[in-house]
């Protein structure tokens, strides 16, 4: 393998598998910014997603892209519903920031073992009608996948600019910041919490369906994913949407890197070591 | 009787008996040193896999190799803890958690040395008495037991455990009264992991075949939803969770009640999907578990 040829295909392997990386981490972002817990349940959402699309693809036989929309819209209800079921109710007890992570443990537990009762232990994959192969710097990718990213770099970048350019981002901005201020000056935290809770819900969950049609859709398919939201989470800057951005792009390359140089999985041992080393230098504390 | 002492009764009571242990280990590390180890299966994993190597690559005899196994547990788990314990409790709680990831991902990749995916073994018991040996090694570990439990129930009233429960209430209040509180939170994390890898080598005769998918993260939560559900403020409180739940389902249910064999595959969903449940429940209405007082304590 020459030089160029490694750097050409680490990129494109690279970009590739950050692109729904980077809407999970802002998703992921999302919660942490506002809430600020490890919402370990996140990862069901993205479980979800792609088995929502399953449902609306696979099985009542609707266009791939089409059953996005749906799939996509139910995540997000699904994060509202958690949220204003169980994460709510226990901000209101007084559940400390780690019993919260505990917490999210136990309904990410619940939400993944009952989806197993009713999807059962098989890999589903996607109907695409159509797919052809392109050859993008020597590596062979897919239309779909090409599609794919077209489609995730138009989503976050409308969440982006949503954030951090509309009024409705502002306040929300706002709330993440100091609540009591925000309540102050005049916004509704429960509409913002819930309209923050939407969006990464969505976020999730097109994450999950853009995964399952890169690879297969299982019920492990998010909690593979989690320690590597939080990691990019946090190494990105806790709360910061443009970090998390710009991480999840580096550990995409990252990992193809050293996936390419040597076996499968060292990728993410290297990783989980810098993270580890990044934590340190971050010198993370409340 | 020989037979009752020999049988698979005995073999699930000794495992009980093992993650009985994790349990009251991870209550010392979390109520008592206000460590957020959700790496727990790491440690024990490397135990396992350390005293496993020592004993049947290097035939080390059984009991240096426990020794040794869990002396390098510490000494991973004390270059850990320096990286980490002085973070937060977010930040201890994926760094552990990491670092379980990479002791499994190491177990998986370095086949040289592991076998990889496929695992390898026999590893055999200490001694050899016949029909009696599972049932001696059952009392070996139940004594490791029973003395853990007994050094736990000394340390809180100690003057040591009060500087523990100090670090963990106010750190920077017992810093101002010139306690190394760093230092003390790594010397109680080496030890306590270490006893963690202890009780890993001392199950890897049980399992005799080790591979890496029995030290996934499915053992940390399953230990964590035990003591929260048991009593995380409470010495006994990892002993009832673990009889709550793996006590429960893995031996009374799966042993006593009579499951259709069209539904047998649906029991471990079932399973974790209530594990999950009942860990909610539990911190929603009843945050000390079990053993627990009702009320939530009021925070300063």
């Amino acid at each position: 393998m020459t030089v160029s040829t490694f750097l050409s295909s680490t990129l494109v392997l690279g970009l590739l598998e950050a692109a729904p990386l980077v809407l999970a981490a802002v998703g992921f972002t999302l919660i942490f910014c506002l809430n600020g817990f490890i919402n370990v349940a996140y990862s069901e959402n993205i479980t979800l997603g792609a088995y929502f699309a399953v449902i609306f693809n696979s099985i009542l036989g609707w266009n791939f892209y089409l059953s996005i929309i749906p799939a996509a819209l139910l995540s997000g209800v699904i994060s509202v519903l958690t949220y204003l079921l169980l994460f709510r109710p226990a901000f209101k007890r007084g559940v400390g920031k780690t019993e919260l992570i505990i917490l999210s443990v136990g309904l990410s537990y619940f939400i993944r073992y009952g989806s197993k009762l009713l999807f059962g232990n098989d890999l589903y994959n996607f109907n695409f009608s159509s797919t052809s192969y392109l050859s993008f710097f020597g590596i062979g990718i897919t239309t779909v996948q090409l599609a794919c990213i077209g489609l995730v770099v138009i989503i976050s970048l409308g969440i982006y600019l949503f954030i951090y350019k509309t009024n409705y981002g502002e306040r929300m901005r706002a709330l993440a910041d100091n609540e009591e201020l925000a309540m102050i000056s005049g916004i509704d935290p429960i509409k913002v919490s819930i309209l923050i809770w939407f969006i990464a819900g969505t976020a999730g969950g097109l994450a999950g369906l853009f995964y399952g049609a890169f690879s297969f859709v299982s019920s492990s398919l998010g909690w593979n994913l989690i320690l590597i939201i939080i990691m990019v989470t946090i190494v990105g800057g806790i709360g910061s949407v443009r970090g998390a951005l710009i991480a999840s792009a580096c550990v995409g390359i990252i990992t193809s890197a050293v996936t390419l140089l040597s076996k499968p999985l060292y990728g993410e041992i290297v990783l989980l070591i810098i993270f580890i080393g990044i934590l340190k230098l971050r010198k993370v504390r409340v | 009787m020989e037979q009752l002492f020999s049988g698979y009764m005995i073999y699930s009571l000794s495992f009980l008996l093992i993650f009985i242990a994790l349990a009251t280990i991870l209550h010392l590390q979390f109520s008592i040193g206000g460590i957020v180890n959700f790496g727990i299966v790491g440690f024990w994993g490397l135990g396992m896999y350390a005293f496993a190597l020592l004993n049947l690559k290097l035939n080390i005899p059984f009991v240096p190799a426990v020794l040794l196994a869990s002396a390098l547990t510490g000494i991973v788990s004390m270059a850990l803890g320096r990286i980490i314990l002085n973070l937060d409790d977010q930040a201890v709680l994926v760094g552990t958690l990491a670092f379980a990831t990479i002791i499994e991902y190491l177990a998986t990749t370095e086949k040289w040395l592991t076998n990889g995916v496929m695992g390898f073994g026999t590893i055999k018991f200490p001694f050899d008495l016949g029909a009696n040996t599972l049932f001696v090694y059952f009392l070996v570990v139940l004594v490791f037991l029973i003395l853990l439990m007994f050094y736990v129930s000394k340390i809180k009233t100690s003057p040591y455990g009060r500087l523990l429960l100090s670090i963990k209430d106010n750190e920077i209040l017992s810093q101002s009264l010139g306690k190394p509180t760093f230092r003390h939170k790594i010397i109680f994390f080496t030890v306590t992991c270490s006893l963690i890898g202890f009780f890993g080598a001392m199950t890897a005769p049980l399992y005799n075949y080790i591979f890496p998918r029995m030290i996934g993260p499915g053992i940390t939560f399953t230990i964590w939803i035990a003591l929260m559900l048991g009593g995380r403020k409470k010495l006994l409180g990892g002993f009832i969770g673990i009889l709550a739940t793996i006590g429960l389902f893995d031996y009374v249910i799966e042993t006593v009640v009579p499951i259709p064999t069209q539904y047998a595959e649906m029991v471990p969903n079932v399973k974790f999907a209530l594990y999950g449940l009942t860990l909610m429940l539990v911190l929603m209405f009843r945050p000390l578990g079990i053993l627990g007082d009702k009320k939530r304590e009021v925070k300063g």
